[in-house]
């Protein structure tokens, strides 16, 4: 990431092929067969090369921070097909978020290591609980408009989002740049 | 401060962008009242979500992506702008950037009703307008005792930068203002975003800053010369700014 900050080309090509496959796969996931998801793609790209500064290796894994970078992209679009109109708040979205790990896991090794380490953590989550949590992480949809797909209370999927990604936090715990000193 | 289940619900569904307007103002005023804790949550929770990704088939995009993307790569912008120096601020960006996912998922919700977006946009714009105002009246009244007469001004893009937008929050008593941007180009590195404060007709420096990678700005000015401001504006200068504007006129105030 330093090449990259450093407008170094090669450096970003290199990024690209070691994760457009991931962020494809997301971006794809959230958007369905478009050329919506090739459309993120590039942006997330252009926007690590003009933002690569802002990557900060102490807080984080280059895959989490493209992966935050192209989930709100794509739910972004997901929410705007909606309408002809976009919303156009969402540039300060960035601010203030960072990707939370504290290993480099950019190695391609240890990248699958934390792959399987999420998986893992993901499999382990009661069906309820990990439900909630796709249909918020991969259709954008609020508490609400989860309460109402799933038939179930809003203070129930409240709970569940919660109890679910406080869980994954734990799991991850090892991997995560915070959480050791608390209040 | 108290920390609760309360705030770990709200910090949840901010991570994953999915709060409902009321949860909103809730979670804002309590990370505009300063919770380390829920900061670090809310960090630590976004990168915990990531996880749900790990599960997703990658899928190789076709060539002429890489190509596209290769090709396009533009000028340096070297983002430096993120104000981090004190706790307040770190609070206002996390708040600020919450608000306004907060917005567009309002936004969104209204769209869905299937009702006319413009219709409401006036009204989305009003509350957008009064919680940044409270929002940002909060904030210079935790760093600007007895600030009680915060006020607003929109700016709006010109050429270069028809899409750019902003607004000034200041305090005439303080000399304290606040400019929040977002859709700003980027910049050479030897190019910074310079604020105008306009008075008598003339503009008077404010200061310089940079936009973050993705456009945005917050940037506190503590240069505002003297009470009685009418007008803002912002142009591209000379990297640490002059005395007198030379630049492109990026964004510009209309007072009423």
């Amino acid at each position: 990431m330093a090449r990259v900050e450093a407008r170094d080309t090669d450096a970003l090509a290199e990024l690209y092929d070691r994760h457009s496959a991931r962020l494809m796969g997301l971006a794809r996931r959230v958007l369905g067969e478009s050329g919506e998801a090739e459309e993120v793609l590039q942006e997330v790209f252009l926007f690590a090369w003009r933002a690569a500064s802002s990557f900060d290796p102490a807080r984080g894994n280059v895959l989490t921070w493209l992966l935050i970078a192209t989930r709100s992209r794509a739910i972004d679009r997901v929410r705007s097909r909606k309408s002809a109109s976009r919303p156009e708040l969402r540039s300060l979205e960035d601010i203030g978020e960072g990707p939370a790990s504290r290993d480099d896991v950019e190695a391609a090794s240890a990248g699958r290591q934390w792959e399987q380490i999420c998986r893992g953590a993901v499999g382990e989550l009661p069906e309820d609980q990990r439900r909630a949590l796709e249909l918020a992480y991969f259709e954008g949809l609020t508490q609400q408009e989860i309460a109402e797909r799933t038939g179930t209370p809003l203070g129930t999927v409240k709970t569940r989002v919660r109890l679910g990604l406080m869980k994954l936090r734990e799991r991850l715990r090892p991997y995560l740049g915070s959480g050791s000193d608390g209040a | 401060m108290a920390h609760s289940e309360r705030h770990e619900e709200l910090v949840a569904a901010a991570a994953l962008n999915i709060v409902d307007g009321a949860d909103q103002a809730e979670l804002a005023r309590h990370l505009a009242e300063g919770c380390p804790t829920c900061e670090e949550l809310l960090r630590d929770l976004r990168g915990a979500a990531t996880a749900l990704a790990a599960g997703v088939r990658p899928v190789t995009p076709a060539p002429h992506v890489r190509a596209s993307i290769l090709a396009s790569l533009g000028p340096a912008r070297i983002a430096t702008a993120r104000p981090v120096s004190t706790g307040v601020w770190r609070v206002f960006a996390a708040a600020a950037a919450l608000l306004f996912v907060a917005v567009g998922l309002d936004d969104a919700r209204l769209r869905r009703q299937g009702e006319d977006l413009r219709s409401q946009s006036a009204e989305l714009a009003g509350r957008l307008q009064s919680a940044e105002t409270a929002l940002a009246e909060r904030v210079l009244r935790a760093r600007v005792l007895e600030s009680d007469d915060v006020q607003m001004m929109r700016l709006g893009g010109k050429e270069p930068q028809p899409g750019a937008r902003g607004r000034v929050f200041w305090s005439p008593k303080a000399r304290r203002g606040i400019l929040v941007a977002s859709s700003l180009a980027a910049l050479p590195a030897d190019r910074q975003y310079e604020l105008w404060v306009f008075l008598d007709g003339k503009p008077v420096n404010a200061g310089v800053f940079d936009a973050d990678g993705s456009g945005g700005a917050l940037f506190e000015s503590t240069d505002f010369p003297e009470p009685g401001a009418q007008n803002f504006a912002v142009t591209i200068e000379p990297r640490g700014g002059l005395a007198a504007p030379t630049g492109p006129v990026v964004l510009v105030g209309s007072p009423t």
